[in-house]
């Protein structure tokens, strides 16, 4: 076997140009595969932290109230939403403590929200009320760096409105705005900060306040009406969902389920992805097994004095698929090196007006462990079928040709 | 001990619907330590037969056996195996493998099945290129070997593995009068000295003159 490695090894380095020539068409193909790779992944990574950056990855809200109505034979008859109550988690400190618990769970945001509108003048904007702990502004949201005037301080009672909000009432950081809530309750409160995420529905409706504060204007004393949590990966949101769930009877909604448009992009886009890759691979056992049965056809004569004097089909056979086993891992190599190399160099390199990446490529995540396996054990593969027919050569005819 | 017994040995060969009988029962015994010249004129059977007795081709009929040991209808593993242990082979065109230096074709026949050129075969090769006088050539790459240093190189190979029987087929055939000669002595000298068994097909009488005796192959016949 060994031997078999040393010969196949000189066959290759005998004919340079042909060698390097083959290794330069797999190793081009092993590129197109990690730029593929890393263009698909940094594609959907950069979706995923778009989405996932703005947005709690699980969510806790109470079950809805059914009320059951049963007719006279004791069968139900109806199910209403119960009106009686309002929506809330009375024992929130408890599922807190429960939820911080958990691996992956970096924040866990009790809050009071609501609906409500700002009035300044004849102007009036609907809004949604957020009532969170001061210390949590940044949880879920990094809103601290997003503010354009102010400060996104809470603790001094005042409130944190979106950019497009500010211009639609003409507010400005120190401004009393009158806040009016779904309950009908009413206040004359500082705008404390304006921000802009970038998300027109949060910077045109979310007012964020102190849960103290809001407490009152939503006429909720002591419980709060949902929870989010933040995870440090939040692609286990669907797990982490499901571990809560089984902790407690409440309704848990992890970030995918409320996007399934995204999730179902990025399953085409990476089903795509593999169409692309796999072309890449046949392509390269393609040029691997028609560049080694021309070199069986080539050394016909060296084979068939090797057989005359005993050496075996196996040998014989080895002697080609280790030829492209060493074409397979030299290219893989060099492909991947090169792959990277073209996907740091794109990612560095093109760049909008403001810095940040034209093409969200993620160099890192080129699967170069894989393209590696994948393209050495496909030139193994594809020297197969020139292995078996120069084993099978006649050794009197090869001798005689 | 006989070495190498054909009986009734026929060969033919199909030529789209008609069959070509090249050998028509051909009884033959080569005794250990013996040189003996196979001629006969072009297309009498001469190659087939030398192709049969080393075990390159299979007979369409009668029996073969080697070491008193019966060959026919082995695997082509087997016959691999013997082949390698126990033939050494020359041919008309040398057929080296040119990507090798001359130690390395000559140490291939033992290279391959052990896995490597150990230091033994090293050894064995170094000593059997100063055999053939090419202790100067060892390194230089086959390619860049005169025609008889080449020839010479073929015959180290041959006898790497210490075969009992060498086959040569024309060996003299591509080379001048004086490579000629000097590859025969170099075959007699060997054949003296190891007791191997040379069976030399050859169109020459000088090379014959070489040999013990002489087996004549006239229209797929021993005469």
């Amino acid at each position: 076997m060994l031997f078999a490695l040393r010969v196949a090894f000189r066959y290759l380095t005998a004919n340079r140009v042909q060698s390097g020539l083959l290794i330069g068409g797999v190793a081009l193909s092993v590129i197109v595969f990690v730029f593929m790779t890393a263009l698909i992944r940094g594609l959907a990574i950069f979706l995923t932290a778009q989405t996932t950056g703005q947005i709690a990855h699980v969510e806790i809200e109470p079950l809805p109230r059914i009320a059951q109505i049963a007719n006279a034979s004791g069968r139900f008859a109806a199910q209403p939403i119960s009106t009686f109550q309002r929506k809330q988690i009375r024992n929130w400190q408890l599922i807190v403590g429960q939820a911080e618990r958990l691996d992956h769970v970096v924040a866990v945001v009790p809050e009071v929200t609501g609906n409500g509108f700002l009035v300044r003048g004849t102007a009036v904007a609907p809004i949604a009320l957020q009532g969170i702990d001061p210390s949590q502004i940044d949880a879920i949201i990094p809103l601290t760096k997003s503010i354009i005037d102010g400060s996104s301080d809470l603790s001094t009672g005042g409130l944190v409105i979106g950019a497009e909000l500010a211009e639609d009432l003409g507010l400005r950081a120190g401004i009393p705005v009158l806040l009016r809530s779904d309950r009908g309750i009413e206040r004359l409160i500082p705008v404390t900060g304006i921000f802009r995420v970038g998300l027109s529905n949060v910077d045109r409706r979310v007012v964020y306040l102190s849960i103290a504060v809001a407490r009152p204007l939503l006429s909720l004393p002591n419980g709060v009406t949902s929870m989010s949590i933040k995870l440090d990966d939040p692609v286990l949101a669907l797990s982490v969902a499901e571990q809560l769930k089984r902790q407690m009877p409440l309704k848990i909604t992890a970030w995918q389920e409320k996007n399934r448009n995204l999730q179902t992009a990025l399953e085409s886009q990476g089903r795509t992805g593999s169409f692309i890759q796999a072309f890449a691979m046949i392509a390269i056992m393609i040029s691997i097994a028609s560049a080694l049965l021309l070199t069986s056809v080539r050394r016909r004569g060296e084979i068939g004095i090797m057989r005359s004097f005993g050496i075996s089909r196996a040998f014989v056979a080895w002697v080609f698929v280790f030829q492209g086993v060493i074409i397979g891992l030299v290219a893989s190599l060099i492909g991947s090196g090169l792959g990277y190399w073209l996907c740091l160099f794109l990612s560095e390199r093109l760049t909008g007006p403001t810095g940040e990446p034209s093409l969200p490529i993620a160099p890192s995540e080129g699967g170069y462990l894989l393209v590696i396996t994948l393209t050495v054990l496909g030139s193994a593969l594809s020297a197969i079928l020139p292995a078996r027919a120069a084993a099978r050569l006649d050794p009197v005819e090869a001798i005689q040709q | 001990m006989t070495l190498l017994q054909a009986a009734g040995i026929t060969k033919s060969f199909r030529t789209g619907e008609f069959d070509t009988l090249v050998l028509k029962g051909v009884d033959l015994i080569l005794e250990p330590g013996e040189m003996v010249a196979l001629s006969g004129p072009s297309g009498s059977g001469k190659s087939t037969l030398l192709n049969i007795l080393g075990l390159l081709m299979e007979p369409s009929g009668g029996t073969l056996s080697f070491m008193d040991e019966t060959v026919s209808g082995l695997s082509d593993k087997q016959l691999s195996a013997i082949r390698n242990k126990h033939y050494g082979f020359v041919f008309q065109f040398h057929h080296l493998l040119p990507d090798f230096t001359a130690m390395e074709n000559v140490a291939f026949p033992a290279a391959a099945p052990a896995g490597g050129i150990s230091p033994e075969i090293r050894d064995r090769a170094r000593m059997l290129l100063d055999r053939v006088d090419l202790s100067d050539r060892i390194d230089f790459a086959a390619m860049r070997l005169s025609g008889g240093q080449k020839q010479r190189v073929a015959i180290a190979r041959a006898l790497m593995n210490k075969p009992e029987l060498v086959l040569a087929d024309e060996p003299t055939g591509s080379l001048d009068r004086e490579n000629s000669a000097r590859v025969m002595a170099l075959l007699r000298e060997i054949n003296h000295a190891d007791k191997t068994t040379f069976l030399i097909s050859t169109h020459d009488p000088d090379v014959a003159k070489h040999c013990d005796r002489q087996i004549n192959v006239v229209d797929g016949q021993v005469e």
